[in-house]
């Protein structure tokens, strides 16, 4: 995509969410019950800030038109999609459904021993690269999550999730 | 002369067996994080301050000081063994530093390096003795009004000087940030704000997991994305890796020079190590009489830029101790450390530590003194270091995120945290936004919001006192002309007789 278009949609989206913050600041309670100077009321400054957001949102947008004239600047470029969803699968994966679901040394020895697997296997080795790098996977991912393990709950007295 | 003497007392209570201990192997650390693209020195720190929560006070600093100090000197590694910095701030050390490599004088580059690295942090840390305690006095009659400005000039200037395009990106990011401190019960009336219903949220996001988030997730996504670097690994027989002493004798200005630039940046809030690298490079560049070799392996580029970043490091602590607003990210993270170890950065540390200063440029010197040892005695070791295989490191990074976050609070809501903000910092950066204003936003939220209401409190809703104290009208000023230097006549008109100075000189 490129930068200008990227800008373009970015300024609209931070539009909605200055004119939110501002709105939100607004209706902010006052706390009147409790007489307090109305100075200090707790929405003031998200409302000054909603509304500077708006204003920048405003000149994203503006120059956003410029930036399209002085050449055409991509984002996301030169890089590897799949390694990029590869890893935010996995990590995701690892931090939001795994960790809490599964004790925390199995969560950590999977996602640990999957991750090195996806990203080291040699498809096209021989049988014996393959093995090694399963075999090299699972003894990282066990190394991790009983090393991690000892070092956070025995040293650190941390009750792991 | 008390800050050198206060440095002397320091370091007679970091030389001891244990301090040394943890000195020597989390500068070690801090050198291999750093020396790995897409690990930077902000991450290292913040991962490092989930693994000494336990440790005491003063060694838990040690460790982070010596991690920050590491960090940033390893990333020129990978700036002249690869082309990649291993941390931004090391960007300019790969203008000189990879030609070098390519030549055969990869050794030479790296002592080169570590050299103007450590006196780049030992320049640092004189002025941080002498500047911090009078700086601290100062502040100590800083009211509401002055904390409000600094706290905008704070986000203002890092969100300018950070921006890798436009300034408006940086504002941006800075706002961001601050929107994200207005989540949670605020600091005046305990009101609780934006929370959603989502109980969690009544305290407010916490720095480290929107840190680790933000440096660490987010960078192990940077890394996987990016394609890996080519190793020069050539060799000339002449290459030697301690330098020469008539090289450094010859470019003792320089080393001079970029230290003071170096620290004179990390004093200014949340602008960080590259800028000082490529401001000392730029001023290196201009004064020196072999500016054509600047870029082609010049010893004196590879110095300024290496002297410049590491300056920044007690330059950056200068505000992050007196003023609790910090120089670059990496000290955002240590002060958020800083609190959790119960010392409290801020105008009273010179009343209720007033030791405090000596005893950090202490720590930075020792970090300094290992750095130097390390650098000179480990080259072949920095090399392995950058083979290591991205599929076996990366997910060793993401596991210290997941687990040093929670065990923060114990609440498996943080690491949510940690995983939202990785997401948006990787999406943000991909198009553009620093990560420094953010971070400073977040950092520097309470102090701006309790300032301006308290200040108008005082002042029955006058503004007038905002503009008319004196070191408010400063910072007002500052700010103004800041704005106003993105305006193009603007900057015209003001850099207009620099521009015939410089051109009556090279005539």
């Amino acid at each position: 995509m490129l930068m200008a278009k990227a800008d373009r949609y970015t300024a609209v989206a931070l539009l909605a969410l200055g004119a939110a913050m501002l709105a939100g600041g607004w209706t902010m309670d006052r706390l009147e019950i409790r007489q307090i100077h109305p100075a200090s009321i707790p929405g003031l400054v998200p409302m000054i800030l909603g509304g500077l957001l708006a204003v920048c949102a405003g000149l994203l947008f503006r120059a956003s038109y410029a930036d399209a004239k002085r050449g055409p600047e991509a984002i996301m470029v030169g890089g590897s999609w799949s390694r990029l969803g590869i890893t935010t699968a996995t990590c995701l994966v690892y931090a939001l459904v795994l960790i809490g679901w599964a004790s925390y040394f199995w969560a950590t020895a999977i996602f640990t021993a999957v991750f090195a697997l996806l990203f080291s296997y040699p498809a096209g080795g021989s049988s014996r690269e393959k093995a090694i790098a399963v075999a090299g996977a699972v003894m990282l991912g066990f190394g991790i999550g009983f090393g991690s393990a000892l070092l956070f709950e025995r040293l650190f007295l941390v009750r792991l999730p | 002369m008390s800050g050198l003497q206060d440095l002397v007392a320091g370091l007679t209570m970091v030389m001891t067996p244990g301090m040394l201990f943890h000195a020597a192997w989390s500068t070690l650390l801090g050198i291999v994080v750093g020396s790995l693209p897409g690990l930077t020195a902000t991450m290292g720190v913040a991962l490092m301050t989930t693994l000494t929560y336990s440790l005491e006070s003063e060694a838990a600093i040690l460790v982070l000081i010596c991690m920050y100090v590491g960090a940033i000197y390893g990333g020129s590694r990978s700036a002249i063994l690869l082309n990649i910095p291993g941390t931004p701030a090391s960007a300019a050390t790969s203008l000189d530093g990879y030609p070098l490599a390519r030549a055969g004088r990869a050794g030479y580059a790296m002592g080169l390096a570590t050299v103007g690295s450590a006196l780049g942090t030992l320049a640092g840390i004189v002025m941080l003795v002498m500047i911090a305690p009078p700086l601290a006095e100062a502040a100590l009659n800083f009211g509401s009004f002055e904390f409000f400005w600094l706290a905008v000039f704070g986000i203002l200037i890092s969100g300018q000087l950070t921006a890798d395009t436009t300034p408006l990106k940086g504002y941006i990011a800075g706002i961001l940030g601050l929107m994200a401190a207005m989540i949670g019960s605020e600091g005046i009336h305990a009101h609780v704000r934006f929370s959603m219903g989502i109980s969690d949220l009544n305290a407010g996001i916490a720095l480290i997991p929107a840190m680790v988030g933000a440096f660490g997730f987010a960078e192990v996504l940077t890394a996987m994305w990016n394609k890996a670097g080519v190793l020069a690994v050539a060799k000339d027989k002449s290459d030697r890796t301690i330098p020469e002493f008539h090289d450094l004798w010859r470019y003792r200005v320089t080393i001079l020079r970029s230290g003071v630039i170096g620290t004179l940046v990390g004093i200014i809030p949340g602008v960080g190590e590259d800028i000082g690298a490529w401001g000392s490079y730029a001023a290196a560049k201009r004064a020196s009489k072999e500016a054509d070799k600047f870029g082609t392996g010049s010893h004196e580029g590879l110095i300024a830029a290496e002297t410049g970043n590491s300056a920044v490091v007690p330059g950056s602590l200068i505000p992050a101790i007196t003023l609790a607003v910090p120089g670059s990210a990496s000290s955002a993270v240590l002060i958020a450390a800083l609190f959790i170890h119960g010392i409290r950065p801020g105008p009273l540390i010179m009343i209720e530590q007033p030791h405090f200063v000596g005893l950090i440029g202490a720590m930075l010197v020792v970090a300094t003194l290992f750095m130097a040892i390390y650098g000179l005695s480990m080259t072949r070791l920095f090399i392995q270091v950058l083979r290591v295989p991205y599929a076996y490191l990366m997910p060793v990074v993401f596991v210290l995120c997941v687990i040093g976050t929670y065990a923060l609070s114990q609440r498996l809501f943080d690491v949510w945290v940690m995983v939202a903000f990785g997401l948006i910092g990787f999406v943000l950066r991909q198009m553009k936004y620093p990560m420094a204003p953010l971070v400073l936003g977040i950092i520097l939220g309470d102090l701006l919001d309790k300032s301006l209401r308290r200040g108008l409190t005082l002042t029955d809703g006058d503004l007038l006192p905002f503009f008319m104290r004196p070191v408010s009208a400063i910072f007002v000023a500052l700010i103004v002309l800041s704005i106003l230097f993105n305006v193009p006549p603007f900057r015209r008109a003001v850099t207009a007789p620099l521009r015939r100075i410089g051109r009556r000189r090279d005539a």
